[in-house]
């Protein structure tokens, strides 16, 4: 080759020579690639990059086009677009199958229906036991009347805690047979 | 309206549903331009561009969210890694429906371009150029690229891209000169 053969446009010189040609493409994970689009991988592991980005066109092409978006405002997206992505979160079914099969007794808070569950159940625990102190103290004072009316009617009978005394009654019934 | 820096991205792993709402709506403008841009290539309808965009949700939710577990926020910002992600999605979604398509005007001559095999080309030897020289190069005469397109890809000055551009031509003039009987 003579040095006349070097073309003197840079361009032209470039595209008559050949760069290495590329082995195994070197696998490039998404976080590696977005740091190293953001410029901040230390020096061996940024060449690295370069490396992969330089024998990869595909690579270099989603390079480009990411560093171009991610450089300018971006417009809203249609609304369609987030209601759809945001019911793939929180639905019962969803957590159902996230979440183990004892999780309906767990309260999940932040989230709506935990809450909504936790606060029926002390409510329920409240209405039982409210209406059991209440049911004791009638049957207390039914007892009490009770025994009231029992003393009044034999004073000399035993009064027992529960029922009648029908002692008196059955004195009379064999009195009157005699 | 929350930032995608402020995500709260413990709660958002946890699948807590506000946080994920909120994480929604942040996300969905870059996820929106990237699913679109990719897709540009493709005649693809505006279905299809939704659909991009749910398939880049569903793959950071998925198996209780194991893709979005692996960002590193002290690596990369959210919307940075956001983007790589959408774009992979996108890509793949447009395979599996068409054949990419772009109007001739936009492809770059070279890409067009029949090698002529008869013509033998000198090899860079390994070394000569630095990685970064040779994807400034590469990225200035392959793709056809600006020199402030460059310099924002690398996040360097486009002062910085001229200058290793230079170095690189003068080492490839001088090893060539040299290697010249």
């Amino acid at each position: 080759m003579s040095t006349e053969r070097i073309p003197l446009d840079d361009k032209a010189l470039w595209q008559s020579l050949a760069t290495a040609p590329p082995g195994a493409l070197a696998a490039v994970s998404d976080m590696d690639f977005a740091a190293w689009l953001e410029g901040g991988l230390p020096e061996i592991e940024a060449a690295r990059l370069d490396a992969a980005v330089t024998a990869d066109p595909a690579l270099r092409q989603a390079a480009l086009e990411l560093a171009d978006i991610l450089g300018k405002q971006l417009p809203a997206a249609p609304a369609r677009m987030a209601v759809r992505a945001q019911a793939l979160v929180g639905f019962p079914a969803e957590r159902q199958t996230r979440r183990g099969w004892l999780a309906w007794l767990m309260p999940d808070f932040g989230q709506g229906a935990g809450l909504q569950r936790g606060a029926l159940a002390a409510a329920a625990v409240v209405v039982a036991a409210v209406g059991f102190m209440m049911g004791g103290g009638i049957s207390e004072r039914y007892e009490e009347a009770v025994y009231a009316s029992s003393s009044q009617s034999s004073s000399s009978t035993v009064v027992r805690p529960l029922g009648r005394d029908t002692t008196g009654e059955l004195n009379d019934l064999f009195t009157d047979a005699t | 309206m929350t930032e995608l820096s402020q995500i709260d991205l413990r709660s958002l792993a946890a699948g807590h549903k506000r946080t994920w709402d909120a994480f929604v709506t942040a996300a969905s403008p870059v996820i929106n331009a990237v699913v679109r841009r990719a897709l540009s290539t493709y005649r693809l309808s505006e279905d299809d561009v939704l659909d991009a965009a749910q398939d880049v949700f569903v793959r950071l939710c998925a198996n209780d969210f194991r893709l979005l577990k692996t960002y590193d926020p002290a690596r990369a910002g959210l919307s940075t890694w956001l983007a790589v992600v959408s774009r992979s999605a996108a890509v793949d979604l447009a395979r599996r429906r068409r054949q990419a398509t772009a109007p001739i005007d936009e492809v770059p001559e070279s890409a067009l371009a029949v090698e002529d095999r008869h013509v033998e080309k000198l090899k860079i030897p390994d070394g000569l150029l630095t990685e970064r020289q040779t994807l400034i190069l590469k990225c200035l005469y392959d793709e056809e690229r600006d020199v402030a397109e460059i310099a924002q890809l690398l996040k360097i000055d486009a002062q910085t891209v001229r200058s290793t551009h230079h170095k690189a031509l003068l080492r490839l003039r001088e090893h060539f000169k040299e290697e010249a009987p």
